[in-house]
């Protein structure tokens, strides 16, 4: 396995440094400045990820007001780096509950520095699953040996649960109601040209779950794509029931999937973690269902003044509504004031962003509201500037609503004892980057 | 005051404190921005105090550094208000968010008069001081007079007319053609006359702007000057505001005595006396004290006292006084005070008698040299440089040697350079200035550029009596133990050439020194090892009786380096080689190398070139022209052959790197190694000089020159002597006299007559501009491309073309830009119809405007008469019955002419070729005539075809008989003057080489008959002449 890191580094948006920890030696403590320097100090921060400055790699990504940056001076698997980035920060999210920011960061120094101990190791990463990790390293006191009160919880034996045949699942958990929750959330990414054919469009997806089941419970899950009714309709050898099938692209797994069992029987059966995890990811190319469509027309009057007229319709079932409908109409720089004719929800003029902002908060579907605002400009010194006109963005939420199609049909639980269990299931699609050229 | 109750300004500019990061602080502007437009954008129109507050936060986002490009209305307009806070944030404003050249501020101009010529004070200065930031020409145009009024004005008070001071002089500086100083020379001593010092200090710097422009007009200012000066000296009447800890006002000292700079001299008596006796307290009166400001103070004014008594070059007795504060100055520990005393010290170099005076301090100065302050040691360096002569350069070189050692390697470079020129300009003798540098390659190896290395062993070469010693010196070095890769290449040449002149002393047999040599062979790089290649065949042929030994020894290293991978090196050692077998012919071509032509040091130019760009260096490049003494004149000894004539400096590097001589040597055959060197500094040093029209017009361009000269000097000579051709000589001169100072580039007349026989070339050149011609002849239409090319870089602005076409032509220029862009080449098409037949010739009179010169030029343009013509051939039964068709005058002119040039006859039928008249040969049996036929077009005769026959007398080459015919009277006539001229004017034999054709005076207007005009010269020469 190739090493991932040397050192890590949590900064904050000005440059200075929250906590560091050091795992090899061959990059010095002053890299960062460096970092400081060539990268923060200069507008390329944010253009490219991975920057090579004086024999070092700087992998660095920002999560909400933080940097995290890792430094490397050998030949590291980036992909690797990133992904531990991104394994850590959740693993930090589950452990502070919530928010992963330069005041939780402050807050858990000791913690910090705890699991980045635990995580990585002379630069190869390690376990950086929560559960796991929650069993030694504890946010409680630890207990007196001379206390009289005997613990009432086992002891964990960590060490058998990682090299054990199930690492991410402890034996002997009992739950009251044995329920199981599985989202299907969808965000679609969309350009489209002003004349209303599609540019680009996909969607990337992923199955998060949620389990409280007892034992060691075996799962099944059937869902309404290419493989698994090809699969089979050739083993009933008869002809597929519904006739929309989903063509998955680019699936990758949780651990605990079964491959073997994927690519000989081609189901997705495993055994779950406790708690939180994302089952799988895919994306999705073709046949995708756009929820809105957006039909603008921008017309510059004169130096002046410009007229936008926007008709957004909703061409998802009519029983469904969308959520947080958000259209951002960029218009220019110069832009003085405006004024607005809805049919609903509420527009107004943005000028940080240099946007016209409409508001819907709830957006049934089958409907089609129209904006329809006056825009003055204000006259500049400069010459003046084409404007670049950029593209109309959009922001929303469908609930069980799924882009690509993608329907669970069945999710079978098995386990020794035989319980019942509840399965809960939702969709969501939301809006990736969703633009329309006016 | 104005930002009180602005609420809105101090929540905005709190908010932007408060903002944790540049992207919230960013997002916060935007939305202020958007704000502010709105609010601009509004009908209802805002309130001033609205109005004051949006733009007091436009300014404020614009410090921060973002972009506002709105609202300049609005700043503007508020400069209009009445109110005080208004009218300021509309002043301030404006100021900040607006350069001179917007077109905004002209609609402020009438405001900001209307301000400074209106009664209220504070108003007045804050239009002033918009003024004194911004002010442009137009600015300059409309409010100079009233700023001069407000300047003078008694009844104001010295705050305002302070500000006026300081404004004009924005104007005047920006535009010194618009602001009006006519008859200002009174007023400015007027004002010197004022009592308050503000003012006095304002209207100083007004003067010294306007003296260093031009310093006649102010002559009577400078007894003002004078007395300013002695009041300030004596601190007499200074307010105490004005005393800088305790000196009374060190600015306005110092701007007077700047003043005072600019002016030659002071010729009378009791200024002089006072000025000096005020100059005189100054240098007594200033001491270092302890207190920074005060010394900073005191020493600006001293040290400007210092410059202006250089200026006025004062009696010796002051200059010492000078020098001795100055030695006084570079022994203080305050190093700026040192730096400062030096770098005057150097300055003081310039005035003549105080090179003596400033010597006796040579000891603190090199002590200067050690200074742990890098630019003192800089200084020291460039005073030492600078003070040294042949009494002194000895004590310095050395000095500068021991100095080498120690020195920081940043300036060892410069330090080596100035040690080898003195040596090279002020050695005593020439064995010193060879351990000079020898020392100063052991030394600083590194540092020390080919071109010294190259002029010891110049020195060497050109003097024979130093031979032997530089070989034994090098031979010393040599056998260090680590040697510098310059002292190898140095001592392989020194050695390969004169080592023979040692072989009689012990340790240098040529077996001794190829051994000493060789051991250096594999350390140095492929740069020096041809050099040592040739050292030792050198050495292979000085040794006589030859050396078995030594012999199979070289040729086996000649060997070993014929298959090297460097060309250079294997070239050498394969024609060494194979010269070494061929013995004594080897003799010849290895002889000793020739002197080297006598030329300015080439060190000496790359030091004034290096010094050409530093401000402060004008006393050492002033002294080097001054002395430009050179070891070659010091020393005693003559160089052997002073017949070589002086060859540009340029060259040597091409005469002295020796493996350029070499490869010469060995490629050519002639074994004449004498002559070898010579035909290498034959080589013509001129480079083509970059031509604009090249890329068109090169190879035409090349042609013009070189027969010029040839020509200029037989023109002189014809006219002299043929009485003829001293008329067409005058006519030309009123076509290219001039008036302007700009001198055109090769002879204008040449270039035209160039032009007549060819169809592209250069028809004009100057230093700015060059006019470039092609032309295309079809028929009676002619389209000819004038190619305008700057050769500068600046514009070329009112270019004018004027046509001045005679009556026979119809010319169409198109349009010629105002203004040539720099390093650019315009075309202008140029359309040409031939009407009728005449000799008269089209003028262009181009003017142009470089900087402030006017230049204008009048052109003959080649489109002259035989550019219609078009050569045909006629056979013998087309040709006799149209000569006998066209019987007799005016269709058939003949006429005897004399005095033509004696030319053989296939040299004429060339030249008549060339005039597009196509020779018939056979046609005439009579072998001395010649018989040619041609066509010509034009509108009113269309084509027509022309017959010549010209009759010679082998006997007497000086005259024919030339008879004309063609289908028109004035053709024929034309036609027939045309060849006499060019017949009668040929100066040169050469075909080739263009003929002046005489080109009859410009008015052309009674040409377009046969009748003779009494004012042609061409036409009345005919007449004398049948």
């Amino acid at each position: 396995m190739p090493v991932a890191a040397s050192a890590i580094y949590f900064l904050n948006l000005r440059g200075d440094v929250l906590i560091n920890r050091l795992y090899r030696d061959d990059v010095g403590g002053n890299m960062v400045d460096a970092f400081r320097m060539h990268i923060m100090q200069t507008k390329e921060l944010g253009t490219c990820p991975v920057r090579q400055i004086g024999g070092c790699s700087f992998f660095y990504m920002r999560i909400s007001n933080v940097y995290v940056v890792i430094v490397v001076s050998s030949n590291a698997n980036v992909a690797c780096a990133f992904k531990f980035v991104v394994e850590a920060v959740s693993m930090f999210k589950s452990y502070f509950g919530g928010a992963f920011d330069e005041d939780a960061i402050r807050n858990n120094f000791v913690l910090i520095y705890e699991l980045l101990d635990e995580i990585m190791d002379f630069g190869y990463p390690q376990n950086l699953s929560p559960e796991i990790l929650k069993l030694y390293i504890t946010q409680e006191g630890v207990r007196s040996p001379f206390s009289s009160k005997a613990s009432d919880k086992p002891i964990p034996n960590a060490t058998l649960q990682v090299t054990g045949a199930v690492g991410w699942r402890r034996e002997g958990l009992v739950y009251k109601k044995n329920e199981v929750f599985l989202d299907i959330v969808e965000s679609v990414n969309l350009l489209m040209s002003s004349k209303g054919s599609v540019l680009r469009c996909d969607v990337t997806g992923k199955i998060l779950m949620k389990c409280f089941l007892s034992g060691m419970p075996d799962l099944k899950l059937g869902l309404n794509d290419k493989i698994g009714l090809e699969k089979e309709s050739q083993m009933k050898s008869r002809p597929a029931k519904s006739g929309k099938t989903i063509e998955l692209d680019d699936v990758t797994f949780h651990q605990c999937v079964n491959l073997t069992r994927f690519n000989s029987e081609k189901t997705v059966s495993f055994v779950p973690p406790d708690g939180e995890f994302e089952l799988m990811k895919y994306r999705i190319t073709e046949g995708v269902n756009l929820p809105f469509r957006v039909l603008p027309t921008i017309k510059e009057l004169g130096r002046t003044r410009m007229e936008v007229n926007v008709k957004v319709k909703s061409v998802f079932g009519a029983k469904m509504f969308a959520l947080g409908v958000v259209v951002k109409i960029p218009v220019p720089k110069q832009t003085a004031k405006t004024s607005f004719q809805v049919t609903s929800g509420r527009a107004k003029y943005n000028a940080a962003i240099d946007c016209l902002v409409w508001k819907i908060r709830k957006f049934p579907g089958q409907t089609e509201p129209t904006l329809s605002a006056e825009v003055e400009l204000i006259s500049t010194m400069a010459e003046k500037k084409s404007w670049t006109k950029p593209p109309i963005q959009m922001e929303f939420q469908v609930p069980m609503f799924t882009a690509s199609g993608l329907r669970v049909r069945f999710l079978k639980v098995w386990e020794k004892r035989g319980y019942n269990t509840v399965e809960w299931v939702r969709y969501i699609t939301k809006a990736g980057s969703y633009e329309i050229r006016s | 005051m104005a930002m009180h109750g602005m609420r809105g300004l101090s929540v905005f500019i709190s908010d932007i404190r408060n903002c944790q990061n540049k992207e919230q602080e960013r997002q916060r502007i935007d939305k202020e921005l958007g704000n502010v437009r709105n609010r601009f954008k509004n009908e209802k129109g805002l309130s001033p105090y609205e109005k004051k507050k949006y733009v007091w936060k436009m300014l404020y986002i614009y410090m921060l550094g973002y972009d506002v490009d709105f609202g300049h209305m609005e700043a503007v307009s508020l400069i209009s208000a009445p109110k005080y806070p208004e009218k300021q944030v509309g002043y301030i404003v404006t100021s900040c968010l607006l350069n001179e050249n917007h077109d905004f501020l002209r609609l402020a101009i009438n405001t900001v008069r209307n301000d400074i010529i209106g009664r209220n004070e504070t108003f007045q200065c804050l239009a002033l001081t918009m003024v004194g930031n911004i002010g442009g020409r137009e600015f300059a145009e409309s409010l100079a007079p009233d700023v001069q009024k407000l300047l003078l004005s008694s009844s104001c008070r010295p705050l305002v007319r302070k500000k006026a001071a300081l404004c004009l002089l924005r104007l005047y500086r920006k535009n010194p053609d618009v602001v009006n100083v006519d008859g200002w020379a009174d007023r400015m001593a007027q004002l010197l006359d004022e009592r308050d010092l503000g003012v006095l200090t304002s209207s100083m710097s007004l003067l010294v702007a306007l003296v260093s422009n031009n310093h006649e007009a102010y002559w009577s200012c400078l007894p003002k000057c004078v007395k300013t000066l002695e009041r300030l000296a004596r601190n007499q009447d200074i307010p105490q505001e004005y005393t800088y800890y305790g000196i009374p006002s060190p600015w306005l000292q110092v701007k007077t005595m700047r003043a005072l700079q600019y002016f030659p001299t002071i010729e009378d008596p009791y200024t002089r006396r006072t000025l000096f006796e005020v100059l005189q307290r100054i240098l007594m009166g200033t001491d270092v004290v302890k207190n920074v400001n005060k010394n900073n103070a005191s020493h600006a004014v001293l040290f400007e006292a210092l410059a202006l008594v250089m200026h006025l070059d004062a009696e010796k007795e002051m200059m010492s006084q000078c020098v001795a504060l100055l030695g006084k100055f570079i022994a203080v520990r305050e190093p700026n005070i040192r730096y400062l005393g030096l770098e005057n010290m150097t300055r003081m170099l310039m005035v003549t008698d105080a090179q003596e005076i400033i010597k006796r301090h040579q000891a603190q100065i090199i002590t200067s040299l050690k200074d742990p302050d890098i630019s003192i040691r800089r200084r020291a360096l460039d005073l030492l440089y600078g003070m040294c002569d042949v009494t002194n350069a000895k004590d310095i070189v050395e000095e500068l040697l021991q100095y080498l050692s120690s020195a920081d390697f940043t300036m060892r470079e410069e330090l080596s350079l100035k040690a080898a020129i003195l040596a090279e300009k002020f050695a005593p003798d020439l064995s010193w200035y060879v351990d000079v540098i020898l020392q100063l390659i052991d030394k600083a190896g590194d540092f020390i550029s080919d071109d010294i290395w190259f002029r010891v062993v110049q020195f060497v070469t050109n003097n024979d009596d130093l031979q032997p010693y530089a070989a034994a010196k090098v031979k010393e070095y040599l056998e260090k133990p680590a040697v510098h890769e310059t002292m190898v290449k140095v001592s392989a040449y020194i050695l390969g050439e004169y080592s023979h002149l040692l072989a009689r002393r012990p340790g240098c047999s040529p077996k001794e020194i190829f051994g000493i040599l060789h051991e250096k062979l594999p350390t140095v790089s492929t740069t020096t090892i041809p050099i040592l290649l040739s050292a030792y065949a050198k050495i292979l042929m000085h040794t006589q009786p030859p050396d078995q030994e030594l012999q199979s020894q070289i040729w086996a290293i000649f060997n070993k380096y014929e298959s090297c991978i460097d060309a250079e090196i294997q070239q050498r050692a394969v024609e060494y080689f194979a010269l070494c077998q061929k013995g004594a012919a080897l003799m010849d071509i290895l002889a000793e190398m020739p002197k080297f032509p006598e030329r300015k040091s080439s060190l000496i130019k790359r030091a004034e070139y290096s010094e050409a760009d530093t401000a402060e260096q004008s006393a050492i490049k002033l002294r080097a022209q001054q002395q430009p003494s050179n070891a070659l004149v010091v020393t005693d000894q003559p160089p052997a052959n002073g017949a070589t004539s002086p060859v540009p400096v340029g060259q040597l590097s091409l005469a002295m790197v020796p493996s350029m001589i070499t490869t010469e040597d060995h490629t050519s055959t002639d074994p004449a190694s004498s002559q070898q060197n010579g035909s290498l500094t034959k080589v013509d040093p001129q480079h083509p000089s970059a031509d604009l029209l090249g890329d068109l017009l090169g190879p035409l361009a090349i042609e013009g020159p070189p027969g010029a000269t040839v020509q200029s000097e037989h023109n002189a000579v014809s006219r002299l002597e043929g009485g003829p051709d001293a008329v067409d000589g005058s006519a030309i001169v009123p076509v290219e006299e001039q008036r302007n100072t700009v001198q055109p580039i090769g002879n204008i007349a040449e270039r035209f007559h160039a032009l007549c026989l060819k169809d592209s070339g250069v028809l004009y050149e100057d230093p700015y501009i060059q006019i470039g011609i092609k032309a295309e002849w079809r028929a009676h239409h002619g389209r000819l491309v004038l190619f305008l090319g700057n050769k500068n870089t600046a514009p070329l602005v009112s270019v004018q073309a004027l046509m001045l076409p005679p009556a026979h032509l119809k010319m169409e220029l198109s349009l010629v830009p105002d203004t040539i862009p720099p390093r650019a080449q315009v075309q202008c098409p140029l359309e040409v119809v031939n009407l009728r037949p005449s000799r008269d010739v089209a003028v262009l009179d181009f003017s142009y405007k470089f900087g402030t010169n006017m230049v204008n030029v009048k052109l003959r343009l080649p489109a002259v008469l035989n550019k219609f013509l078009q050569p045909i051939p006629v056979p013998a039964e087309e040709f006799f019955p149209q000569w006998r068709s066209l019987s007799g005058p005016p269709l058939k002119l003949q006429e005897v002419v004399r005095g033509v040039r004696p030319m053989p006859l296939p040299e004429m039928a060339n030249l008549l070729n060339s005039f597009r008249l196509m020779i018939c040969p056979g046609l005439d049996p009579n072998p001395n005539n010649l018989v040619a036929s041609t066509t010509f077009y034009s509108e009113s005769t269309h084509a027509m075809l022309c017959l010549i026959r010209i009759e010679t007398d082998p006997a007497d080459r000086t005259q024919l008989r030339m008879t004309l015919a063609s289908g028109d009277p004035t053709l024929t006539f034309e036609l027939k003057e045309f060849i006499k001229e060019q017949l009668i004017s040929i100066p040169t034999a050469p075909p080739q080489s263009p003929a002046p054709a005489p080109a009859p005076a410009p008015p052309p207007a009674a040409q377009a008959t046969p009748q003779i005009p009494p004012n042609d010269p061409a036409a009345l020469l005919a007449g004398l002449l049948s």
